[in-house]
């Protein structure tokens, strides 16, 4: 069989979504950190886990490894998490943001700036720096009286 | 700020697919019903939490422990979440409402009423309180009328998905496993099976206001009858039985049809005296009160942040 193309390869792996965020993928995350194909159509994805004690790590591996072994021509496929570069907020893309923001109401602090995800007010309160999840903290928006999530660095 | 003239408007609005604002002129009736239905919410994802943790240390191996850790969390988290939207309907501090739990004076979850013997009822949590929590919650936010707890389900939903989805992989490992494991399943079941049963609540009232200004989109009946029709077969195909000797499908249908379901067991959760109540109720009570040490030195140290700064 013919190696694969890199490109189908590293879109099956981008396409997989985050299991606690659905519809949003790792490449929105900013956690597909790198794809390679080698001879014999060998697989090599690397990741940055948000947290490392992220309970969805093995999932999230899991599902890339099924997602890139549907690829006609692939062979033998290795998913790796690094633990450098440090995954960081800023990692995600612009996408990302506006579905976290749109679709979740979390939302992500930028150059110290924080804006609502409800109403765009900068009023946002910091409440807790532990969410429901390692990579989020609850923060308060006192115009639209939302609560909110942050993406924690 | 949006206000209605009469409750007639308001409905109308309602029933027009309107989301209220917590910063509307909501009808004292709706708020004090929403807030009823958050706080019993809040309640249970804390009773729900406080169970979760009593399992990290016992958890088998550590792959499971850092899941139990992971949830445990995610409930706690959520019950956060959703006492911050309770407070700010202006009934009742975060403070008062964690009193009343603690005294007893509130309701939380009939599933969190009944003692958690071994790691297959932890199982049973996961896989099938789970999923019963999911399927009235997404019925709730597939159009609830309330923006911010809206917003709050969407990702709860989300969360709860994630935990079945481990809970069915603990699930099978148990079902696959030997002789022991699968009767260890069996027997949690066989506990939990009416429990979860009670757990989508009693016959419907007529003219239910939850449902008349969309709190919850889904009657009683209609959402036990879905998780029905799901988890049989499922538990069925596990080589699992189901602990109900009338359990039948319809012949014409071929829906799975339940036995009658005994009602006293629910009233008794609902009353605060079922199986494990006191218990359960004294433990988060010792545990609120053994931290206030930390939460006096959160706030003494944020006190010192501002006055710095």
């Amino acid at each position: 069989m013919s190696a694969p193309a890199a490109s189908a390869v590293r879109n099956a792996a981008a396409a997989v979504c985050d299991p606690e965020f659905p519809g949003i993928t790792i490449e929105d995350l900013g956690v597909l950190e790198d794809v390679r194909v080698g001879p014999g159509g060998v697989v090599s994805v690397d990741l940055l886990p948000t947290f490392l004690g992220c309970p969805a790590l093995d999932v999230i591996a899991g599902d890339v490894e099924a997602a890139v072994a549907t690829v006609p021509g692939v062979g033998d496929v290795s998913v790796r998490y690094l633990t450098a570069p440090a995954w960081t907020p800023e990692r995600i893309t612009a996408k990302g943001r506006d579905k976290l923001a749109a679709e979740f109401t979390v939302a992500i602090r930028r150059r110290d700036e924080l804006s609502c995800p409800v109403c765009t007010s900068t009023a946002v309160e910091d409440v807790s720096p532990f969410g429901p999840t390692a990579c989020r903290a609850v923060a308060y928006c006192p115009e639209c009286r939302n609560p909110i999530e942050v993406m924690r660095r | 700020m949006r206000s209605w003239s009469s409750l007639d408007e308001f409905e109308a609005f309602i029933a027009a697919d309107g989301i209220v604002e917590p910063v509307d002129d909501m009808p004292h009736q709706y708020r004090t019903e929403l807030f009823r239905f958050i706080e019993m919410h809040a309640n249970s994802e804390l009773m729900g939490g406080l169970t979760e943790r009593d399992y990290i240390p016992r958890a088998p191996g550590l792959v499971r422990k850092l899941g139990t850790l992971a949830k445990t969390q995610d409930e706690i988290g959520h019950a956060h979440l959703l006492y911050m939207v309770a407070a700010d309907l202006g009934i009742k501090t975060r403070d008062e409402m964690l009193e009343d739990l603690y005294e007893g004076r509130s309701k939380f979850h009939n599933v969190f009423h009944y003692r958690v013997h071994t790691w297959a009822d932890q199982v049973a949590i996961a896989y099938l309180v789970d999923a019963a929590a999911l399927t009235t919650q997404q019925a709730v936010f597939k159009d609830c009328s309330y923006g911010p707890y809206r917003r709050i389900l969407k990702r709860v939903i989300a969360e709860e998905g994630f935990h079945m989805r481990q809970g069915e992989e603990m699930l099978l490992r148990l079902a696959d496993g030997t002789r022991a494991q699968h009767d260890l399943f069996q027997e949690a079941l066989d506990r939990w099976w009416w429990p979860v049963m009670h757990f989508f609540g009693p016959p419907s009232k007529e003219n239910d206001l939850l449902l008349r200004w969309r709190i919850k989109s889904a009657t009683n009946e209609a959402l036990r009858d879905r998780y029905v029709q799901k988890f049989v077969p499922q538990l069925h195909a596990y080589g699992f039985v189901v602990p109900d000797p009338d359990l039948h499908q319809d012949p014409a249908t071929g829906k799975w049809v339940i036995g009658e379901i005994d009602w006293d067991p629910l009233r008794d959760t609902q009353a605060n005296v079922g199986p494990d109540s006191a218990r359960r109720i004294a433990t988060a009570r010792r545990g609120w009160d053994e931290a206030s040490w930390v939460r006096d030195a959160l706030e003494a140290s944020a006190a010192t942040a501002q006055g710095a700064g």
